[in-house]
């Protein structure tokens, strides 16, 4: 299954938009114009068609703010803390949104492929361990 | 009447009120799925329903229990259409002289617990598209007694969330209706009418407590497609107990 795609098509049903609109690249927020009910869309049809369990602060990035802020008040290096706490963010990504943070919501479609992809991973994981 | 939708999730299944719906509920070909707290819930359930068998089911739920909420969402699956809310922890308090450990994890249980099975199960009906949710909170919200303030704070509150999700989601075919029944000559009620039944007469204007059938004919109706206008509100259903003075 093709994550990307398939992401296309919720977010064009969910926001009557043409999904050749929709990239990688996109902004949910700042150029699709996502609110929150939308979202709240969007966690459910990613839940049913990816079959993953989906945590909505975490897949749309609500509490990135709270980790910097957190990071700083615990003297932490701030990129090592977000990776540990949004393990499906590269490091790479991670940089481009701190650059990227006070410009608005930084989420982007490439985010919510990353969410899925691992979160996929960790089922099959679960699968081949209890299938052994 | 008719309904969209067919299975039914029975929160507070083995009350009176709940097995006399469930029964309805078999008549109107809807499949009821009552939830239970202990094994004398369950009995009761199967002993009242004992001539339906396979029309129904009952599951385990807990309220303040967070493994019994994903236990039951497991085995329920992603076919809930309907839910009605009839859990109701007892709470009698002056609130001056509550035990705040108590007060805490009342609230907790009948307020944040409901919340997390209330999204949970919206969620599910989202997946659907579509889903009717009835509340069943109490004339004692608007006018509570002495001793019922943690009681009234909890409906109250309890009413508020279900109100809200028809709000947000009326949109997406999720919608909500809160009934408030005064008293009702059962479980419970039964009880304090028979005890107080010159007190009930006189304070209500149709002379009478509400019977069984009254209220679970209402709840009843108020799933079906005709009253599918309904949303996001309050519905006393107490004779005009709480109408005047």
């Amino acid at each position: 299954m093709d994550i990307l795609e398939e992401i296309k098509k919720i977010l064009a049903e969910i926001l009557d938009i043409e999904n050749n609109i929709i990239t990688p690249e996109t902004y949910l927020i700042r150029e699709l114009g996502a609110e929150s009910i939308d979202l709240l869309e969007l966690a459910i049809a990613i839940n049913s068609v990816f079959n993953i369990d989906v945590d909505d602060d975490e897949i749309f990035l609500r509490t990135l703010r709270q980790y910097i802020t957190e990071a700083g008040q615990q003297d932490k290096d701030i990129l090592q803390y977000l990776a540990e706490k949004l393990p499906f963010l590269m490091r790479e990504r991670l940089e481009e949104i701190i650059a990227d943070i006070e410009s608005g919501p930084t989420l982007k479609v490439k985010d919510l492929i990353s969410y899925i992809d691992l979160e996929r991973q960790k089922s099959w994981n679960i699968n081949s361990r209890l299938h052994l | 009447m008719k309904f969209t939708g067919n299975r039914a999730l029975i929160l507070g299944g083995s009350c009176d009120l709940a097995i006399t719906l469930a029964r309805r509920m078999i008549e109107a070909e809807l499949f009821p799925i009552l939830t239970y707290r202990n094994e004398k819930g369950r009995e009761y359930i199967s002993e009242n329903l004992k001539d339906c068998p396979k029309k129904y089911s009952s599951l385990y739920l807990e309220f303040g229990n967070r493994d019994s909420m994903d236990s039951l969402l497991h085995q329920t699956g992603d076919d809930i259409a309907f839910m009605v809310d009839f859990v109701q922890g007892n709470f009698e308090s002056l609130v001056a002289s509550a035990d705040m450990e108590d007060v805490f994890s009342y609230f907790a249980e009948n307020i944040s617990f409901r919340t997390e099975i209330v999204k949970r199960v919206a969620r599910i009906m989202m997946k659907n598209k579509r889903g009717r949710l009835i509340y069943i909170s109490s004339a004692a919200a608007k006018r509570p007694n002495p001793g019922q303030g943690f009681y009234a704070a909890a409906k109250l509150a309890s009413e508020a969330i279900y109100k809200n999700l028809g709000l947000e989601l009326g949109g997406h075919g999720i919608t909500t209706v809160t009934l408030r029944p005064g008293y009702i000559d059962s479980g419970r009620g039964r009880k304090f009418i028979q005890d107080h039944s010159k007190e009930v007469i006189d304070k209500v204007p149709i002379k009478r407590a509400l019977t069984k059938k009254e209220v679970v004919e209402a709840i009843l109706f108020y799933l079906s497609n005709s009253a599918a206008g309904f949303n996001a509100t309050e519905i006393p259903m107490d004779g005009g107990l709480t109408a005047g003075k």
